[in-house]
């Protein structure tokens, strides 16, 4: 590698860089705790012990007791794909290993990953150690039932399975239901002591309970700031976040990052400051994962438009919420939290909600071609969000990890014919 | 036209006409229920005294279906939607459909929305069958379903009738069962065409009619002296093998079907309904048996060793993966049924199914590939 020489500033033919903002504390907590979830991990690998690799929503509580590391593929393939690092995996998956296209860039990104663990050719960042056991919540999609079963063949791995349903209907899950879903916990429980051949210390479950709970209130509540308006953040800093509650929900470093976190907030809007980089005319909702290989691209054009994406539907996924100790509670949680195990009329309707509360203008939405459930609600919900929010909506096209679905210049007409129908609706409401 | 000619060509006009046999029921009066692919509790809508009928879409070019259903949808679904917006299925009491799959989960919505005058009834199945209480929910949730349709119908189920409609439905099953066999010995009556249509045919007609049928080929088939099949022989797998002018490619390449893993055709049939008191329980007991399937979790993949099991048994060379456009369940077991099949030292295809082309270029390129190996 050659060393980069200082040039001087005006002999260049570029701009001279800006200079990086430095990361707020809170931020920098964050790397912080992700960094120490990978080396722990990591270091129980190297001690012999089993390390389970985890479905973003799952029964976290459990091995958060057990005191037994598991990483998260989901968020570990958009950390990969934000570092413009996915590719190699995904052709992999779809070359040597023969997956379709068309399935989902997080499964293609982390199948292709962990066929090549051991392959120096390939580097990941953050790279997880080899897991010993899986653990699958469905409640996000079916997909993940198909991408685990593949992991589970592939590495010769147990996977201990919570079946979360699917809300077909806009009513809350019948007791058959619940009580399905609550077997399967106190069975994954039992299951889980017998591999690890220890007994789980229920003192320490119910603390980590009662710690997710704190977590899960201080994120709403940090959200619920951004209400204000101009909001004391760009919407796009609460993707920055997400990390906290799906690898560490249940851990008091979260905590300390949240409160942080919601100090920071407070100091801009006692300032009257925002961290989002342009001025903000026009508020709007954004619907679905964010296109991790395009973050930097999507901000900059919503800050050039002055649009703030203030809240965005896809981080209050993790609202698990439940009384600690009730577990009839927690297994509902887990079958009603996710976007995608709600049916489009539930979860469009709370998006009405969020965009009233919010004072949106308008709203984005991701066609991912990942996720097909995200992209049927995004179908079906338009009328329900066109009729019930009178906002205008518009999608592009784009994906979370494959880099070659997205388009520059579709995401800049779209944004762009947003921002016309905002205008002017908001002129003729003056 | 002797007896095997008549019984086979009328199996392939029902199968060819769904239209004209639902007209046919709701002119009788019969009240008649759509079932989703796949593994409704058909036994259900039939104890309650209605025909089941089979929604597996058509060779149609989607249009109004766009505005609910996003490009990545099945091509299957993607039909049915269409047909249901645009009157096609007009006069079904209602619909029911399991959430087998993402495509499942938002089509509920896309349903709900877009066709108005069929009433859907959604319903799941559990997928931890390992769980204590996987079957207690599956039964708790066929009843559920029951009165669903019940307050859509007016048509109760009662036990006695239940647990006759599941005898009516094992014979069928049973009867499916021997027809594959059976037409193995005679693959120059029983072409591909031909053998998707008995198949099919299945899904639009009520089972005690459709068995009785099937019996009778099977025995002017028995009749026929054995037939040594010299061209290549294939199982095909998927969700559907269809349109007839795909099956003709296979015809026209002396290809014969020696068995199926076709969600339309045998992969419903290949696991009956267990024996017991309550009915209720038998129907949750047949999912609790399923395996081999795309939309049925499993500890260990078992369908590639199925389907090259399949293949040994029946002396067939290659399965083809009949790959429905956009099934994403069905695409992540493709890759894993390939590597098995080619451990196993035969040949796999895989085809696409694409209910809005007519075009099958790229499949006839890859069968004529095949043909022609020695
Ligand atoms: S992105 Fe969508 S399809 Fe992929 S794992 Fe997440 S919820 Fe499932």
């Amino acid at each position: 590698m050659s060393e980069v020489k200082d040039t001087p500033i005006e002999s260049s033919p570029l701009p001279a860089p800006k200079p990086k903002r430095p990361l707020p504390l809170s931020r920098q907590m964050v790397n912080e705790q992700t960094a120490k979830c990978y080396a722990e991990a990591w270091a129980a690998k190297e001690n012999g012990e089993p390390v389970g690799w985890s479905t973003a929503i799952f029964p976290q509580e459990v091995c958060e007791a057990f005191g037994v590391p598991v990483l998260y593929p989901e968020n570990n393939a958009a950390a990969i794909s934000a570092k413009h690092l996915g590719d190699p995996f995904i052709e992999h998956a779809e070359g040597a290993m023969g997956f379709p296209i068309n399935i989902c860039s997080y499964a293609r990104l982390n199948m292709g990953m962990a066929d090549v663990l051991d392959n120096p050719d390939y580097k990941a960042d953050p790279a997880m150690p080899r897991p010993d056991f899986l653990l699958l919540a469905n409640n996000s999609c079916t997909q993940l039932m198909k991408w685990y079963e593949c992991l589970s063949e592939a590495l010769n791995i147990p996977i201990f399975f919570v079946d979360c349903l699917f809300n077909y209907y806009e009513e809350e899950p019948a007791f058959y239901k619940v009580k399905y879903v609550r077997s399967q916990i106190e069975n994954y429980i039992e299951n889980m002591e017998k591999f690890l051949k220890r007994k789980l210390d229920w003192d320490k479950y119910l603390e980590v309970q009662k710690r997710s709970q704190i977590n899960c209130q201080l994120f709403n509540e940090i959200v619920d700031l951004n209400r204000r308006t101009p909001a004391p953040m760009s919407g796009f800093d609460l993707f920055n976040y997400m990390s906290c509650l799906v690898l560490c929900r249940g851990k008091e470093s979260t905590t300390e990052i949240f409160k942080q976190l919601k100090a920071e907030v407070e100091e801009n809007i006692k300032n009257n400051t925002s961290t989002f980089p342009g001025e903000e005319k026009y508020r709007v909702h954004w619907e679905g994962i964010a296109c991790w290989p395009n973050l930097g691209f999507n901000l900059k054009k919503l800050k050039e438009y002055n649009v703030n994406a203030v809240m965005n539907g896809y981080v209050t996924a993790w609202d698990v919420r439940y009384a600690p100790g009730d577990l009839d509670g927690m297994a509902k949680a887990y079958q009603t939290s996710s976007t995608n195990s709600l049916s489009t009329p539930t979860i469009m309707n709370k998006r009405v909600d969020s965009i009233k509360n919010f004072g949106c203008d308008g709203m984005l939405c991701h066609v991912n071609r990942s996720c097909k459930l995200m992209t049927f609600h995004i179908f079906v919900g338009r009328e329900i969000v066109e009729s019930n929010a009178h906002i205008p909506v518009a999608n592009f096209d784009g994906d979370q990890s494959d880099t070659r679905i997205f388009s520059e210049a579709q995401f800049e007409t779209r944004l762009q014919g947003l921002v016309e129908i905002m205008k002017e609706q908001k002129e003729g409401a003056v | 036209m002797n007896t095997l000619d008549m019984a086979l060509q009328r199996l392939q006009e029902i199968a060819a006409n769904p239209r004209k046999i639902l007209d046919g029921y709701l002119a009788q009066g019969k009240k008649v229920v759509g079932c989703f692919p796949i593994y409704v509790p058909e036994e259900l809508v039939h104890a309650a005294g209605m025909i089941p009928m089979g929604l597996w879409g058509g060779q149609v070019t989607p249009t109004i279906a766009a505005k609910y259903n996003p490009i990545s949808t099945c091509s299957v679904m993607r039909s049915c939607l269409e047909f249901g917006i645009t009157g096609k299925y007009r006069g079904i009491s209602c619909a029911i459909m399991p959430m087998l799959c993402d495509t499942f989960r938002g089509m509920s919505a896309g349903w709900r929305a877009g066709v108005k005058d069929i009433q859907l009834a959604a319903f799941i199945h559990p997928q931890n069958r390992n769980d204590t209480y996987a079957q207690y929910f599956l039964t708790a949730e066929y009843r559920a379903l029951a009165a669903r349709v019940e307050k859509l119908t007016g048509e109760k189920v009662e036990d006695d009738k239940l647990s006759a409609s599941i005898e009516v439905y094992n014979l069928h099953s049973k009867t499916m069962m021997n027809f594959t066999q059976v037409a193995n010995d005679h693959l120059d009556v029983v072409n591909p065409i031909i053998r998707h249509a008995v198949m099919k045919s299945a899904v639009f007609m009520p089972k005690e009619e459709h068995t009785i049928a099937v019996q009778e080929i099977i025995g002017e088939l028995n009749k026929l002296p054995k037939h040594d099949w010299k061209g290549k022989k294939v199982i095909l797998s998927g969700i559907t093998a269809e349109p007839n002018e795909f099956l003709r490619i296979f015809v026209e390449n002396n290809i014969a079907v020696v068995g199926d893993d076709i969600a339309q055709e045998s992969r419903q049939y290949r696991t009956l309904i267990p024996d017991g008191a309550n009915p209720w329980e038998r129907l949750s007991g047949q999912w609790m048996n399923r395996w081999g399937c795309s939309t049925v979790h499993e500890k260990q993949f078992s369908r590639g060793k199925m389907l090259v099991d399949m293949a040994k048994d029946s002396g067939a060379s290659c399965v083809v993966i009949c790959l429905m456009r956009f099934c994403d369940v069905e695409e992540y077991d493709s890759a894993l049924i390939i590597k098995d099949v080619k451990e196993a030292g035969l040949y796999s295809l895989c085809l696409e199914i694409d209910q809005s082309t007519q075009n099958n270029e790229q499949s006839r390129t890859k069968l004529q590939s095949f043909a022609e190996l020695e």
